[in-house]
């Protein structure tokens, strides 16, 4: 009872109270009721009534009184009873206390009291005000990657195959579910939740009617409904226009071929280039993307029976015709259609003359300004069909125009100001074209550079909707010229854009968001003051991307250029968190960067200890592989910054290896070696070095010789063993490899 | 039963759960609420849940009786009704006022909100807003935004004002509108940010200003500050703009195709309805696709699942799953009003009471249903109009 807001009580009161008035009433409700009388009453309808209760609370004070004892008379099967009535007490005393005004005011006081305007809310309008108070937790990966913190991913490419897994996870079940559609017929959700009982794509009409036909095609069962327009036609029966016009839709859409199952993630995954595609593979895998890759229009193919066979043929059967050509590559036989539409005297619509455009554009044998001349003369029929284009019939010319490298810069500046002078507002696609035109790979140095600032100028803190297929590309083309002008201010400007409002879902898929970021921080690597770009790593990694070695190399160059090598260690751990363990162009150059120069003490500790660390990750790495291999240079690199954090023990460890895998020391390692041995003051360990360098036959093996007899006391078999040494390596090579034999 | 309900539970989504917060009486009041009613079980209004079990309704009061003695209390009532009954007039009054303005020269200061305020027109609002979002975001665009958003409502409360005056009609509303452009462009020319409301009390300052006395039903705040706003930023951006527009020049400003004429697009063609073919189908799913993004975080996760149904909807209420044309509870609840051709007293009064009561606590029924029940009874006595006067019962 204790949840009950004072007002539900009150009502209940009044109405147990007034219930008397009645000969034969319904027995008033008993306050220990387990049935909750009170919850009975929804709460809004409490809000609602308040004022009521609240006006009659004078009347109800009478009337309460009269009723509680009526109702502590009545038997009461509930022991907790007695605590609710206290309660009850309780809480009139003290809202009829709080409300002395309203008795005093009488009648009169309710008429000024306006009710407020009810405010329906969209009823995600809750969520979406929450939402909008959670910001990106720069700590953290992404949201839709928090799971498990075993499988949590650390790498782009962990964070691909998370998103595959889960996802294929997904369509295994709905797969499951959908063709087992009897096992799944319990339904416990109440109210019904739609969404979760199986989908039915197996037809359920059996007999041959066009009903039946018509469910096929809405279930997009190719073949079953060719097989039933056959048998209908077999039967004499004709079917109507209109369901001949949706079955050619059907045939033409996936060329006719069956639609492979409709799971697009997976489908768009897969033919997405990986990382770093160039623009004219990312273009090929998305003109093929979609359930039928690389279905071709075959000639005498069902679509092309069906037309040949309709007895009457109106538009919209020759435009789905054109337009099913078009998109499985038969621009000839589409661009014939065309004319025999034309010949019929009839018109086309604005898809069609989008597809027969395309079509002219991929005529093959035709020189560029040929298929210009053509595609204005398909304009100009527009204009004469009094076809309004639309956006798509302009992006679809500037894709087109792509094509014709330099011719086609004045004819894509001439559309798109065609485009605007008609107040067609140009999508982000758009744009994407013409960036893609005028900054081609080969030609971006002549190319005119102006142009990308004149469409930022353009887009700035704008908003945009989704209106092309393409408008996800946007933001990786731009910020490819950004990286390629070197523009660290435009590249900004980018950025910005992609900030503004909702413009940041369109940077598309995993691998272009990857490339966008990539390329942004490298420019920013390349150009920014060292804390800004430490404070983007910070911001951006890893909440919005996994970086590429490439990136951290980038990073690491940077820190060397503003001297901030302390960092080095930090940005190895981080690499090794992000699934580099293993890239030895990363490792090399964080080993140079180290090893370099002479630092102070403390720092070389700890660089000492991050080699180390790679250390240990190379030879795990020779465990992994059959033949184990050292590259030179982080042997030399490894050993020299053990050398200089004092860690003589593991530098001449490392010495070892450069023996045990036939690598060759740097001359300035066995000098820092020789220092070392001097410090040390071991001509043992001279020694060592001596027989090192000869044993590869190094020229510096003499000056080496010379360094012992100065700086050390050597002893006389120490000497001749030396002169040894110095006479093996001017003499053969045949000896000092024996000598390399024996040392192995 | 409980066995039933607590399988329910785990499987649904959390945020379900709050309708049968309320501790463990809570809960065992739904079950036996829930093992009263058989068949289709609905959560949204316990209460509703007694129509076929008199036992259980007997445990409730004849609420409705208390607004039917005291007649102050279902004013309320009587009031909502009524107000939504004035929405759709608002209209009309709009009209009227704009007529009386004009008869009597006094123009109600802002006229914009006289016409922004129509009846409350979702979708126009939202076009307002976009076009306000527009004019922050997009200032060099702003006057050619500006003039074609608002001109629309221009030229109605012209036409309004030219209907109303007895010269001839053409005229009059040519000439408003000529100095409505006139003073666009000026407007424009200046560059000096000048805010569209400003504009318009300039058109009209000519004229007496005074507050009409029915304009206080027709403006509502929260339109004008949305208004203000748009207006205030439009006026901050505008030399960006400049800078902005001059920069711009060298891309879209040249020769064009000049295949396209401007006219021919803009005007309306009249387009034949078709149910969109597989090919606009698959256009606009792959639109969708384009703008997809993982969830940024849970609530977007949360709005997902509002949207394919396995959430209950926000603002939890007991009406959730409730649907009855949009009529509200009250009116599903309160149907005294129905009972105003019945005696004030006597059996039939009583025994209609009962009828109302149990009507008022059945969930299944719609409004409409409910009335034509009552209606039913109200025909059924009058047919037995000669019966009950033998008895010496009145129905009149």
């Amino acid at each position: 009872m204790s949840f009950l807001p004072p007002t539900l009580l009150l009502l209940s009161c009044s109405v147990s109270a007034n219930s008397r008035a009645i000969p034969r009433p319904p027995p008033p409700p008993s306050l220990g009721d387990p049935e909750g009388r009170g919850r009975a009453f929804p709460t809004c309808c409490a809000k609602r009534a308040k004022m009521a209760a609240a006006a009659s609370a004078r009347w109800l004070r009478i009337r309460c009184r009269l009723c509680l004892p009526l109702k502590s008379r009545r038997a009461d099967p509930c022991e907790q009873a007695p605590s609710c009535r206290a309660f009850i007490f309780c809480r009139f005393y003290s809202e009829s206390a709080a409300l002395p005004n309203v008795e005093g005011a009488d009648v009169t006081g309710i008429e000024e009291v306006i009710i407020p305007k009810r405010k329906t809310w969209d009823k995600v309008a809750v969520l979406q005000a929450l939402a909008s108070t959670v910001n990106r937790d720069t700590t953290a990966a992404p949201y839709a990657f928090q799971d498990d913190p075993y499988l949590i991913p650390a790498s782009s490419l962990e964070s691909r195959s998370f998103l595959l897994a889960k996802k294929s996870g997904e369509n295994a079940a709905k797969f499951i579910i959908n063709s087992h559609p009897k096992y799944f017929q319990k339904d416990i959700a109440e109210p019904h939740i739609p969404c979760l009982m199986p989908e039915y794509f197996e037809p359920q009409i059996e007999d041959i009617s066009e009903a039946a036909l018509k469910e096929r095609i809405k279930l997009r069962k190719v073949k079953a409904s060719v097989d039933m327009f056959d048998q209908l036609l077999q039967a004499g029966t004709t079917v109507s226009l209109e369901t001949t016009n949706s079955l050619l839709d059907l045939l033409c859409y996936y060329g006719d071929q069956e639609p492979s199952a409709d799971y697009h993630f997976q489908q768009r995954e897969q033919s997405e280039e990986s990382e770093e595609a160039t623009e004219e593979n990312n273009e090929k895998s998305r003109k093929k993307a979609g359930p039928q890759l690389g279905v071709t229009w075959r000639a005498k193919n069902n679509a092309e029976r069906i037309f040949a066979l309709m007895p009457e043929k109106n538009a919209h059967s020759y435009c789905t015709m054109i337009r099913g050509m078009v998109k499985h590559r038969a621009p000839v036989q589409a661009l014939n259609l065309y004319t025999e539409l034309l010949n019929n005297r009839l018109r086309a619509d604005v898809y069609t003359f989008n597809a027969v455009i395309e079509a002219k554009a991929l005529m093959v044998n035709e020189k560029f300004e040929e298929k210009w001349n053509n595609i204005l003369e398909l304009l100009k029929q527009m204009v004469a069909q009094k076809v309004k284009p639309n956006l798509q019939t302009f992006n679809t010319i500037l894709k087109c125009l792509r094509r014709f490298y330099a011719f086609g810069r004045l004819p894509a500046l001439q559309t798109l100001r065609e485009m605007k002078a008609i107040g067609i507002e140009p999508s982000l696609a758009t744009y994407h074209y013409i960036i893609q035109l005028f900054y081609q790979q080969e030609s971006s140095a002549k190319g005119s550079p102006l142009i990308i600032y004149d469409i930022m100028n353009e887009v700035m803190g704008k908003k945009f909707s989704p209106k092309d297929p393409d408008d996800d590309a946007f933001f990786q083309s731009a910020m490819r010229v950004c990286s390629s002008l070197r523009d660290l201010e435009l590249a900004y400007q980018v950025h910005g854009l992609l900030n503004t409002g909702d413009n940041w879902k369109f940077i598309g898929p995993d691998n272009r968001r990857n490339f966008y970021y990539s390329r942004f921080f490298s420019l920013l690597c390349l150009m920014e003051q060292i804390d800004v770009t430490l404070k983007w790593y910070k911001d951006l990694i890893p909440s919005v991307f996994f970086p590429h070695s490439q990136t951290l190399i980038d990073l690491l160059q940077a820190l060397d250029v503003a001297n901030r090598l302390e960092l080095i260690p930090q940005i190895w751990k981080d690499s090794k968190e992000y699934g580099h363990t293993y890239r030895s162009d990363l490792k090399e150059e964080i080993l140079m960067l180290m090893a370099r120069d002479q630092h102070p003490p403390e720092l070389q500790v700890a660089f000492a200890d991050c080699a180390a660390d790679i250390k240990s990750t190379y030879e795990n790495q020779d465990a992994r592989q059959t033949v184990p291999d050292w590259p030179a240079n982080p042997l030399n690199y490894i050993a020299v910054l053990f050398l200089r954090a004092g860690r003589t023990q593991e530098a001449w460890k490392m010495l070892e290896l450069f023996r045990k895998h036939n690598k060759i020391p740097r001359n300035e390692l066995l000098n820092e070696f020789m220092d070392s041995a001097k410090a040390s003051s071991s001509p043992d360990q001279a020694m060592e070095v001596v027989k090192l360098a000869s044993a590869f036959s190094l020229p510096i093996c003499e000056s080496l010789t010379r360094r012992v007899m100065a700086d050390f006391a050597v002893s006389q078999e120490q000497k001749e063993a030396l002169g040894n040494l110095t006479a093996l390596t001017s003499d053969s090579d045949s000896d000092s490899d024996s000598d390399i034999s024996e040392g192995k | 039963m409980l066995r039933r309900m607590s399988a329910v539970l785990p499987l649904r989504p959390l945020s379900r759960l709050p309708l049968c917060s309320g501790g463990p009486e809570a809960l065992a009041a739904a079950v036996v609420l829930l093992g009263a009613s058989p068949g289709a079980v609905r959560f949204f209004s316990l209460m509703h849940l007694s129509r076929t079990q008199n036992n259980i309704q007997r445990y409730f009061g004849t609420n409705s009786v208390i607004y039917n003695k005291k007649d102050e209390q279902s004013v309320p009532t009587h009031e909502i009704s009524k107000e939504t009954e004035s929405q759709d007039s608002v209209k009309e009054n709009t009209k009227k006022d704009l007529l009386n303005i004009i008869k009597g020269m006094k123009v109600e200061l802002s006229t914009v909100n006289v016409q922004t305020t129509k009846p409350p027109n979702r979708r126009q609002l939202r076009s307002l807003e976009a076009t306000v979002g527009r004019l922050q975001r997009a200032p060099e665009d702003a006057p050619k935004k500006r003039s074609e958003s608002l001109s629309p409502e221009l030229v109605a409360a012209a036409s309004a004002v030219a209907d109303s005056l007895p010269f001839d009609k053409q005229t009059t509303k040519s000439e408003l509108l000529r100095q409505l452009r006139q003073h666009e462009e000026d407007s424009r020319a200046q560059k000096e940010g000048e805010r569209p409301k400003i504009s318009f009390s300039n058109i009209i300052s000519d004229m007496k200003v005074a507050k009409s006395a029915t304009a206080r039903v027709s403006t509502r705040p929260v339109h004008q500050i949305q208004f203000d706003e748009g207006s205030d930023d439009y006026g901050g951006q505008e030399k960006t703009a400049d800078l902005r527009k001059s920069l711009r020049k060298n891309i879209f400003k040249g020769k064009r195709l000049n295949i396209f004429d401007l006219k021919a697009i803009t005007e309306e063609a009249p387009e034949a309805e078709t149910a969109p073919s597989l090919w606009d189908v698959e256009f606009a799913k792959q639109l969708a696709a384009v703008n997809e993004q993982p969830f940024q975080n849970g609530f977007e996760e949360m709005i997902q699942w509002t949207k394919e149904g396995k959430l209950w909807e926000f603002p939890i209420n007991n009406e959730a799953g409730f649907d009855d044309d949009g009529s509200e509870f009250y009116e599903h609840v309160f149907l005294d009003k129905y009972l105003e051709d019945f005696p004030k007293q006597g059996p039939i009064r009583h025994f209609m009471e009962l009828v109302t009561c149990g009507l008022s606590k059945n969930p299944y029924l719609s409004v409409k249903q409910k009335v034509e029940h009552i209606e039913w009874f109200k025909n059924y006595f009058n047919e037995k109009r000669d019966i009950l006067k033998d008895s010496n019962i009145h129905f009149n």
